[in-house]
């Protein structure tokens, strides 16, 4: 009942930071609804038996990303990037296609019957995380870091790039 | 709790966060709704899915979104210094 409760609470809440996030022109104050957003999905993952995701969010998601996106903010002239947004009628028609995605997709997900998880919290789902990371998917989990190489060395390149123009 | 509850959590969020991808006009805003359109995603895989392997997959995208928003961040600022400005519109050309 509690879990059930904190999941409502804690996906409404992420809901209404996305939402006034749209409506936000300060790019710091969207910057931190995103945040907001994001801690909201960790506690997400909390109801979920998700420990490990949940502390990965909040390191890698709220910690790390939103890091850089401050830093674009703060590097990038408050001129360019405070610019009013599209106009209305792209706006209306922008509005329109995300009502027909959510409209669409709540079409197909009302198939879904089926109880998928049991409200009683598990403790035993990191185990169960890293049995499967360390194991079944310990050739994909360690490309990732090939993944993580390539990018660092593409956002390099760029940003040097820049410099020498 | 019925799947169909935890994929309209998720459906709700990724619908909200399109809808700012498409009507917002700087394209930092444009990658951060990105990462939420990605992070909706992410929730409904690990709703929905087995637990462990779902969540493996998870992993593996927080991986992916970190390492999109490290590219994708280092092209906005190089575009901004080219083009003198994060509209999406005014930038017309993309020649190396």
């Amino acid at each position: 009942m509690i879990l059930t409760a904190a999941t409502y609470f804690f996906g409404a809440s992420a809901a209404l930071a996305t939402l006034l996030m749209l409506f936000q022109r300060d790019p710091v104050k969207a910057a931190m609804l995103m945040l907001a957003a994001l801690l909201s999905t960790a506690g997400l993952y909390l109801t979920f038996s998700a420990q490990l995701l949940a502390a990965l969010q909040v390191i890698l998601y709220a910690g790390a990303i939103m890091t850089l996106f401050i830093v674009a903010l703060t590097v990038t002239p408050a001129a360019w990037r405070d610019k009013p947004g599209k106009g209305s009628f792209s706006r209306i028609l922008g509005l329109a296609a995300a009502a027909l995605i959510l409209t669409e997709l709540l079409k197909v997900s009302a198939e879904f019957k089926t109880v998928v998880f049991s409200p009683e919290f598990s403790e035993t789902g990191t185990l169960d995380l890293a049995r499967a990371l360390f194991g079944r998917f310990a050739f994909q989990f360690e490309l990732l870091s090939l993944v993580i190489l390539t990018s660092i060395v593409a956002a390099v390149t760029l940003i040097s790039k820049r410099k020498a123009v | 709790m019925s799947a169909y509850s935890l994929s309209a959590i998720a459906f709700t969020l990724f619908s909200l966060a399109a809808a700012g991808f498409l009507t917002c006009g700087s394209l930092v805003r444009m990658l951060m709704f990105l990462e939420l359109m990605l992070n909706a995603a992410n929730i409904a895989l690990v709703a929905l899915g087995s637990p462990a392997v779902s969540q493996a997959y998870a992993v593996m995208l927080f991986a992916i979104a970190a390492a999109e928003a490290g590219v994708g961040l280092a092209l906005i600022i190089t575009l901004a210094s080219v083009f003198r400005t994060l509209e999406p519109g005014n930038i017309r050309e993309l020649k190396g």
